[in-house]
């Protein structure tokens, strides 16, 4: 019986195993092609990481660099030269700007509503919510092309209002928000009144600190969602690189691929993928509650 | 109670917003689609329903509807039941879950337009580790367990692997080639989607009571597979119907894969809905036909919802 346990164990584990190293393939190749040298990535040799020999760059010296700077070892090389020919750093900035904007707003919207939703009692009230589950309803990528066109009548493509404003109201915070202020007790706001409290104050500094746990999830399916949108992006800015967000950015390297520089394109790759990757292994068990959120439906 | 109108200033942005935002678009979509207006028009006529009747007819969009058809009748089951099929692996093991849960989780975080170009390498024909892993197999375990050789049926010199290898290592152009790419995009769908179905998958499990599984077992469902379909199977009947129409939803939407790998071709055999929009009202400045092809759209994802809200629901609660 034991004997029998233990090969039923190593089965499991050979079978999820292949299916690990399936899930895993690109992220190895990425990495590793972010690391190695042209050469190395041409003949797929050198494993993981390559030989590492310091060489000089024959396309760092085309662009112009004196021959002294472009000698260096290929990861070193390949990162660095990923930066010097396109502005990351903005490309990041913008995917935070862009983000952080949506969440803000989203909560400044959502949580009053869910207040008053949950907790106000109110003529039209039940019209209200009902509108809530039937926008609900609603992909907003599959309205894409209305709200294009009345963002392109307003003059607001290729603007960081176009990327924000669609995402301003979330139905799904406001569903979300009011299922959990129902478990509020209504003498906790009652007091709050008897205190003095107006409504407002009520919703910001009663309210709101009761439903941090809730919000912390939402604020990570918000942002994971958001930094990742490439879709959305792509329809309302068309040129104007100052604007472009991670997944943007990404897309414009990518157009090197027929050029023969796959290392520094990889290496901007990865960097703009591995932030959000490493902040999901540090607090893996709220991202896939915040991910999942959408399971509470 | 109190007495104010504090709740009119609560709920007025989120309802001016929701108009704006999400109603008065549907409309402005059902309204384009029945005129011929292009983006940048000054004017635009009425033409009734030729925007639908062209895309009921026309070559290009009935591809559109087989390929996101296939791709959605594909994906959807292949990546629900392999979904379910980590959760009960997972649930049955002694050690080391956590980390296949996170590594099967990550396709679901990492941003999947640079998980595409990931692939696209991956899969490369000359630059590719899995062209050049096939070829240094040609003639050992991996063209016999790849190629089937294993099916009594497969003839050893015929399989695909073994002309393959004939052929001067001949391996798939995957992404490139018209029978193979609307599989290889499938294929990154499922890679994508399947952990977040294995999470979902994973809470149901944790919620089913053990007494269950006793019980099941006095009445005599001894094995794995007899209590599976006695208890665990209809006691995650709420969740799969969830997880079949959230996964729904979301492939319909596929985009980004296509847009950086095949661009809907070849030869239209990826060419999905998304992607149809956007080349047709964005790149080619053909708006009318764009929203016709959003209403299709918008229908066929609330008709999807409606189904799993009011028709299934009552049937799947225990």
């Amino acid at each position: 019986m034991e004997a029998k346990q233990y090969i039923g164990e190593g089965w499991k584990h050979a079978i999820l195993i292949i299916g690990a190293i399936v899930v895993m393939l690109p992220f190895y190749m990425m990495v590793s092609m972010s690391l190695k040298s042209q050469q190395e990535i041409q003949s797929i040799s050198g494993g993981l990481i390559g030989a590492q020999e310091t060489q000089t760059f024959p396309v760092c010296v085309k662009t112009g660099y004196s021959e002294e700077t472009c000698t260096m070892k290929p990861y070193q090389y390949n990162y660095w030269f990923a930066f010097e020919k396109a502005p990351i750093p903005r490309y990041l900035m913008n995917g935070v700007i862009v983000t952080l904007s949506i969440f803000i707003i989203q909560v400044l919207v959502a949580l009053p509503c869910a207040y008053a939703l949950a907790k106000l009692r109110f003529y039209g009230r039940e019209f209200v919510f009902s509108m809530v589950l039937f926008c609900l309803l609603i992909p907003v990528h599959g309205i894409a092309l209305p709200l294009y066109v009345m963002l392109a009548q307003a003059g607001l493509v290729d603007t960081y209002s176009a990327l924000i404003l669609p995402w301003t109201i979330s139905v799904f915070g406001i569903f979300l928000m009011r299922q959990f202020f129902m478990t509020v007790p209504d003498e906790l706001i009652d007091a709050a009144r008897m205190d003095g409290m107006g409504e407002y104050a009520i919703v910001w500094k009663v309210m709101l600190p009761t439903a941090i746990p809730a919000l912390l999830a939402f604020a990570i399916f918000s942002v994971v969602a958001h930094w990742n949108d490439y879709f959305w992006p792509r329809m309302v800015i068309t040129g104007n690189r100052d604007l472009f967000t991670p997944p943007l950015g990404i897309r414009e390297f990518r157009g090197g691929i027929d050029s023969d520089e796959f290392g520094p394109m990889m290496a901007s790759i990865v960097t703009v993928t591995v932030p959000l990757i490493v902040a999901f292994i540090i607090a893996q068990k709220r991202f896939i509650e915040g991910i999942t959120l959408t399971g509470m439906k | 109670m109190h007495n104010s109108k504090a709740h009119i200033w609560f709920i007025a942005p989120a309802i001016i917003l929701m108009i704006i935002i999400l109603i008065f678009p549907l409309f402005l979509a059902g309204g384009i689609s029945f005129t011929d207006y292009n983006l940048g028009n000054k004017t635009f006529d009425w033409v009734g329903l030729e925007n639908y009747d062209k895309m009921f007819n026309r070559k290009t969009y009935v591809k559109m509807i087989w390929a996101t058809a296939t791709y959605v009748i594909v994906v959807v089951p292949i990546s629900v039941v392999l979904g379910l099929c980590a959760a009960m692996l997972l649930n049955s093991l002694r050690f080391g879950a956590d980390i296949y849960k996170t590594i099967f989780f990550l396709p679901v975080m990492a941003t999947l337009l640079a998980m595409a170009i990931a692939w696209e390498f991956t899969l490369h024909p000359t630059l590719g580790i899995v062209n050049s892993f096939l070829a240094n197999g040609c003639g050992g375990v991996r063209e016999f367990i790849l190629g089937f050789h294993w099916l009594p049926w497969v003839d050893s010199q015929e399989s695909w692997y073994a002309v393959a290898c004939a052929n001067n290592m001949d391996f798939p152009y995957w992404l490139k080639q018209k029978n193979t790419a609307i599989w290889t995009v499938c294929f990154i769908g499922i890679w994508q989607a399947f952990g977040f179905n294995m999470v979902l998958y994973l809470a149901g499990l944790t919620s089913i009571p053990r007494e269950l599984y006793q019980a099941a077992e006095m009445d005599g469902a001894k094995s794995t597979w007899e209590q599976f379909k006695l208890v665990t199977w209809p006691m995650l009947g709420p969740t799969t119907l969830f997880v079949v129409t959230i996964t729904t939803i979301r492939t319909f939407q596929v985009f980004d894969t296509i847009e950086i790998l095949t661009k809907g071709g070849p030869s239209k055999t990826t060419y999905v809905m998304m992607y149809a929009i956007f080349e047709k009202a964005i790149q080619q400045n053909l708006t009318s036909i764009g929203a016709a092809i959003t209403v299709v759209f918008i229908g066929f994802i609330l008709v999807l919802t409606f189904f799993q809200r009011y028709v299934i629901e009552k049937r799947v609660h225990y």
